[in-house]
């Protein structure tokens, strides 16, 4: 019950965050954008709709997160919201849980909005929605989940300003998934090594990618269904990495 | 900065150990999970790789860091940038604009097709004659859309397409044509949702086929290719009356074209083959030869004589007067080439350096049609400095007739090979030997050596025949092509490559 | 009576990373303050106050030293269902209104419906906020009422022991009163209250017994009666013949004697019943006396006495 009070806290205090609304309209805008393409040709103009929507869920959607997570637990500490919190009989894990679970809802929200609007032109100019639109938006969503849980960890103990560029810093190196892992396979020792460490360790944001196939339904994945579910799987389990490091983090934290 | 100095109450350290050991369990869980995930993932990314030269075939995300999965919206964007680009008439932006986009999405098929048709056709001179400078280029786009969507039949389409207009290459055109049609679902399994089968060949493929066997005097090969065609079509309809959907005009007008096409065929295979009975199948007064009729001295009939008198004038600077007597039916053209004298048509299968075209480079292709055995127009490349440039000291103006690409008629009176005509300056026919050019099947029944033209045995092997067509060469400065000085007989040189 | 708070050797110790500096916020404190009572805890800015109720609180963690709280240790999760916290300068989240604000932290204590809506109404009756404010956004509140939100939330669950960090600092008389007589019936309630504040006006009113602690160091500890006790006489008497003997015995009467500009002598006498013979002296001596002043000690006096000797010294 209280890190659920904590979460519905937190993301109404996240909603009131002028920042994160303007991302989201930049980002429907872009999204409503689509159809103006209409004067190409069919095909292209499908395309131009798919991969700007997508891309725009995906751009908005980073920057909200990165935004509205990097304050989540900083802003407690700096208005001392936290001391007629953590002088109740909250445990400090309870707290950073409810927290995690705020700054999901909050990414959530703001896919799940982008994403009907998106569902929503893709009917309007193709007369219906292809059942991968949804896995695109569905798997940016555990995306954008897993980004969420970064962040909120690395406030734990760190200023907001550091905060956003190692997540950025770490979402970029984590979107090298390809690269990463053909250096795994490296002929230089050293280069290996860093490379299984770097893309077993690191949280992998690559494997989310999936806006090619979508945007070009030429290119088709075998089992995709399977993949996806173990994309999910993944994000679900390094997340609860990150709430534990997290709780750790924390529970040393002086306020 | 202060550093608390703090003892950590009993509970917090005593969850240290668990909650360490379970991060420990849950990072190898999600290692695992990552070995899964990596077979799948290295398909998808190895599908977005960019395999030509050009990149080195590295993976996007080596050089595109910061735009990571917003390469494909940027590419549509840009190529929305790109289309108004052209109706503005910008079209020296187009090219590198094109590159960027295709190097972001590499499958961005349809700016593939439609690129290289831009290039191709739509950089036009003031008369709508387009840039040959852009045909190299177009070629290597074409090529870079097939590495990187090797089952995508609409780019091969295009590039079969190409080297039947535009460059009259039938060789390369079959290739390609070919690699379409056989492509690696061409069982048509594959998914339907594009304006074509997204995977198998459309029915337009086989047609262009059979067009280009027919060009290249292949017809027993065409014949077998429209009724392949023929029957998909019927396959088509026959499945549309199974399930009780009302009749298709479309698909019906479609075998009706498929079966006048395999008819026509069948009378030129006729004509062609049938060289024996040939006067009796089309008597002419005087009889004209037959198909591969031998020609030389003492033997009768001869080919016709086209009688090509040619006559190059300058109007004004850089406006040339192209006239002339060709004696042959109406529906003749003679093809007109004017380019700088060292001009070498760039290898159309070096893609690295075919996305470069050298734009100080002259060079202009159009045709003169005959009529009454006449032949006059006018050729204006004063208007278009940008395309016309005129920067060397010398050019080649080449007038030639070509009879595999002149229209079927004709083609049937002087063979594929030209065999049927002549004309009475010698130094005007000339035996076009060049590789890609070469194709036409040699006739079963003919002789293993060959034909024997002008009293000289022509050797070759199967798809080897040569063409023997009407040229005039010119060779002429600057100072002529600025109205300085005339253009006469006496500046036609010896015809070459 | 149990000890609500016992306290025993706090020591919190900063390092200053850049001069190598070891910061002494909390110095080896004793203290123990009883159930029932009204304790106040004063000492200057910076003085260690809050840094000592935040290590109670399990905010801080401490260098070394131990505390019990209604008997379990400091930081314990169970005991703080029965403490309550009210920090200085309170914050809340603005965008809420002072009903949903404490509806939030009865949250936090697992308050099920319906008893959350009835403690929520009687806290916010109980610190005499309007009630057509209590669902109105707190960014709308007064400095006052958002103190009265401040102690609703501390008494949201009924707490055993309260910890409060000036509740009526910057308040204007009558908000200031009225939460005073709020503090001070939480006695009657048989609360604990461990009250740290500035205004020792108050405090010298409501509170049982006091603590003062300066740069983390307890300096006194004791009841107001007996801090404050020392009451003492001014004496001021004015003459040139005072020098012909008289100061000498006046002195044996009362050693300060301060002889000032224009003969003034000022005498400072604990003793009252030594004024009548001073007195005579000085008639015999025919000098005048100018006045004969009684002063009160305050706990603002003992306060200023107490870090100003530790200063000193």
């Amino acid at each position: 019950m209280v890190p659920l009070a904590i979460a519905r806290q937190t993301v109404r205090e996240a909603l009131r965050r002028r920042v994160m609304w303007i991302f989201l309209i930049c980002g429907l805008f872009l999204i409503a954008l689509g159809p103006v393409f209409g004067f190409l040709s069919p095909k292209d103009s499908q395309t131009v709709l798919r991969s700007l929507g997508l891309a725009a869920i995906l751009l908005a959607g980073l920057f909200i997160t990165i935004v509205t997570c990097i304050y989540l637990i900083p802003v407690e500490i700096e208005r001392r919201t936290i001391y007629t919190i953590l002088s109740k009989p909250v445990q400090r894990y309870e707290f950073v849980l409810g927290k995690f679970l705020g700054g999901f809802a909050v990414v959530f929200i703001n896919i799940a909005a982008m994403g009907v609007v998106f569902l929503l032109m893709i009917r309007f100019q193709e007369g219906k929605v292809p059942p991968d639109m949804y896995k695109g938006v569905f798997l940016t969503f555990f995306q954008m989940m897993l980004l969420a849980a970064l962040t909120i960890f690395f406030s734990t103990f760190a200023t907001p300003v550091l905060n956003f560029f190692m997540s950025f810093g770490i979402f970029i190196v984590g979107n090298l998934s390809s690269v990463t892992e053909s250096l795994t396979t490296s002929r230089v020792k050293a280069t290996q090594i860093a490379g299984t460490i770097i893309h077993y360790l690191l949280p992998n944001f690559g494997n989310f990618n999936i806006q090619n196939t979508l945007i070009h339904p030429t290119q088709e994945i075998t089992n995709p269904d399977v993949f996806i579910k173990q994309n999910i799987l993944y994000a679900l389990i390094y997340s609860a990495v990150l709430l534990i490091l997290a709780v750790i983090i924390f529970d040393r934290r002086e306020v | 900065m202060q550093k608390a100095i703090k003892v950590m109450p009993a509970s917090v350290k005593k969850r240290v150990a668990p909650l360490s050991t379970l991060v420990v369990v849950l990072l190898g869980a999600s290692a695992l999970l990552q070995k899964q995930i990596d077979p799948t993932a290295r398909l998808i990314h190895k599908g977005e790789q960019n395999l030509t030269t050009v990149s080195g075939g590295l993976n996007n995300e080596f050089m595109l860091l910061p735009l990571l999965g917003f390469r494909e919206a940027a590419a549509g964007l840009l190529w929305v940038r790109c289309d108004e680009f052209f109706h503005s008439g910008d079209y020296d932006a187009i090219l590198p604009l094109v590159r960027i986009i295709t190097l972001l999405d590499p499958h961005a098929e349809n700016v593939y097709v439609t690129g290289a048709w831009h290039l191709s056709y739509n950089f036009t001179d003031s008369s709508e004659r387009s840039d040959r400078r852009y045909i190299a280029p177009s070629e290597a786009l074409l090529d870079e859309g097939i590495l990187n969507n090797p089952e995508i039949p609409d780019i091969k389409f295009e590039k079969g397409w190409q080297n039947f207009d535009k460059i009259k290459n039938f060789t390369e055109a079959e290739t390609t044509l070919k690699d379409c049609i056989a492509g690696p679902r061409h069982d048509e399994t594959g998914k339907k949702g594009s304006d074509d089968f997204p995977f198998a060949a459309p029915l337009k493929t086989l047609h262009l086929l059979a067009h280009t066997y027919e060009k290249q005097g292949r017809l027993p090969e065409a014949l077998e290719e429209w009724t392949r065609a023929r029957a998909r079509t019927e396959k088509i309809r026959d499945e549309d009356k199974a399930a009780n959907k009302p009749e298709n005009y479309s698909n019906k007008q479609m075998w009706f074209a498929e079966r006048h096409n395999y008819d026509e065929d069948m009378q030129r295979y006729h004509n062609r083959y049938t060289t024996v009975k040939h006067d009796a199948i089309n008597p002419s007064n005087p009889p004209l030869p037959g198909v591969l009729w031998p020609t030389g001295p003492g033997i009768s009939p001869q080919p016709w004589d086209v009688a090509f008198l040619p006559k190059v004038e300058i109007k004004r600077a850089k406006v040339f007067r192209i006239s002339g007597r060709f004696n042959s039916a109406d529906g003749a053209r003679i093809d007109v080439r004017i380019t700088d004298w060292n001009y070498k048509d760039r290898p159309l299968v070096d893609i690295k350096n075919s996305f470069h075209p050298n734009m100080a480079e002259t060079i202009l292709v159009d045709s003169c049609s005959v009529r009454k055995g006449k032949f006059d127009r006018e050729m204006d490349m004063s208007k278009d400095p940008k395309m016309y440039s005129f920067s060397e000291p010398d050019y080649k103006v080449v007038l030639s007739y070509n009879p595999r690409t002149t229209s079927p008629h004709l083609t049937d009176r002087y063979g594929w090979s030209g065999e049927g005509m002549k004309d009475a300056n010698p130094d005007h026919v000339y035996l076009d030997t060049r590789a890609p050019l070469l194709g036409t099947a040699y006739i079963a029944g003919q002789g293993a050596t060959g034909p024997v033209w002008d009293g000289v045995t022509v050797p070759w092997a199967e798809h080897t025949q040569p063409i023997r067509m009407i040229k005039v060469t010119y060779k002429v400065s600057r100072r002529q092509i600025m109205g300085e000085e005339p253009i006469t007989d006496k500046d036609i040189v010896p015809n070459s490559e | 009576m149990a000890a609500a708070i016992s306290i025993q050797g706090l020591t919190k110790k900063y390092v200053d990373v850049w001069q190598k500096q070891e910061v002494v916020a909390v110095n080896n404190l004793n203290l123990t303050v009883q159930e029932g009572e009204i304790f106040g805890f004063l000492g200057r800015n910076g003085a260690g106050k809050t840094t000592t109720i935040k290590m109670l609180l399990g905010l801080v963690f401490p260098t070394a030293g131990d505390a019990t709280l209604l008997g379990k240790p400091m930081g314990d999760n169970a005991v703080k269902h029965h403490l309550a916290y009210l920090p200085e300068e309170t914050y809340f989240y603005d965008s809420m209104t002072g009903w949903d604000i404490l509806d939030f932290y009865a949250r936090l204590f697992k308050i099920p419906e319906p008893e959350r809506r009835r403690r929520v109404q009687i806290c916010l009756e109980k610190v005499r906020l309007q009630p057509d404010a209590w669902h109105r956004s707190i960014r709308g509140y007064s400095k006052g009422m958002r103190q009265r939100t401040g102690i609703a939330q501390a008494l949201i669950n009924d707490p055993k022991v309260l910890f409060l960090d000036e509740p009526t600092s910057g308040l204007d008389p009558i908000a200031h009163a009225e939460l005073r007589d709020i503090v001070a019936s939480l006695k009657d309630e048989g609360k604990t209250v461990f009250l740290s504040s500035h205004q020792l006006a108050d405090v010298e009113l409501i509170c049982t017994r006091v603590a003062i602690i300066h740069r983390g160091k307890l300096l006194t500890e004791g009841t107001i009666k007996d801090l404050v006790s020392g009451d003492f006489a001014e004496v001021v008497v004015q003459g040139k013949t005072l020098r012909n003997g008289a100061i000498d015995k006046i002195k044996l009467l009362a050693p300060h004697c301060d002889m000032g500009p224009d003969d003034t002598l000022r005498i400072t006498l604990v003793d009252e019943e030594k004024i009548n013979a001073i007195i005579d002296i000085v008639r015999s001596a025919e000098a005048r006396v100018i006045s004969v002043v009684p002063h009160k000690r305050t706990l603002e006096d003992v306060f200023v006495e107490t870090v100003r000797k530790e200063d000193g010294s």
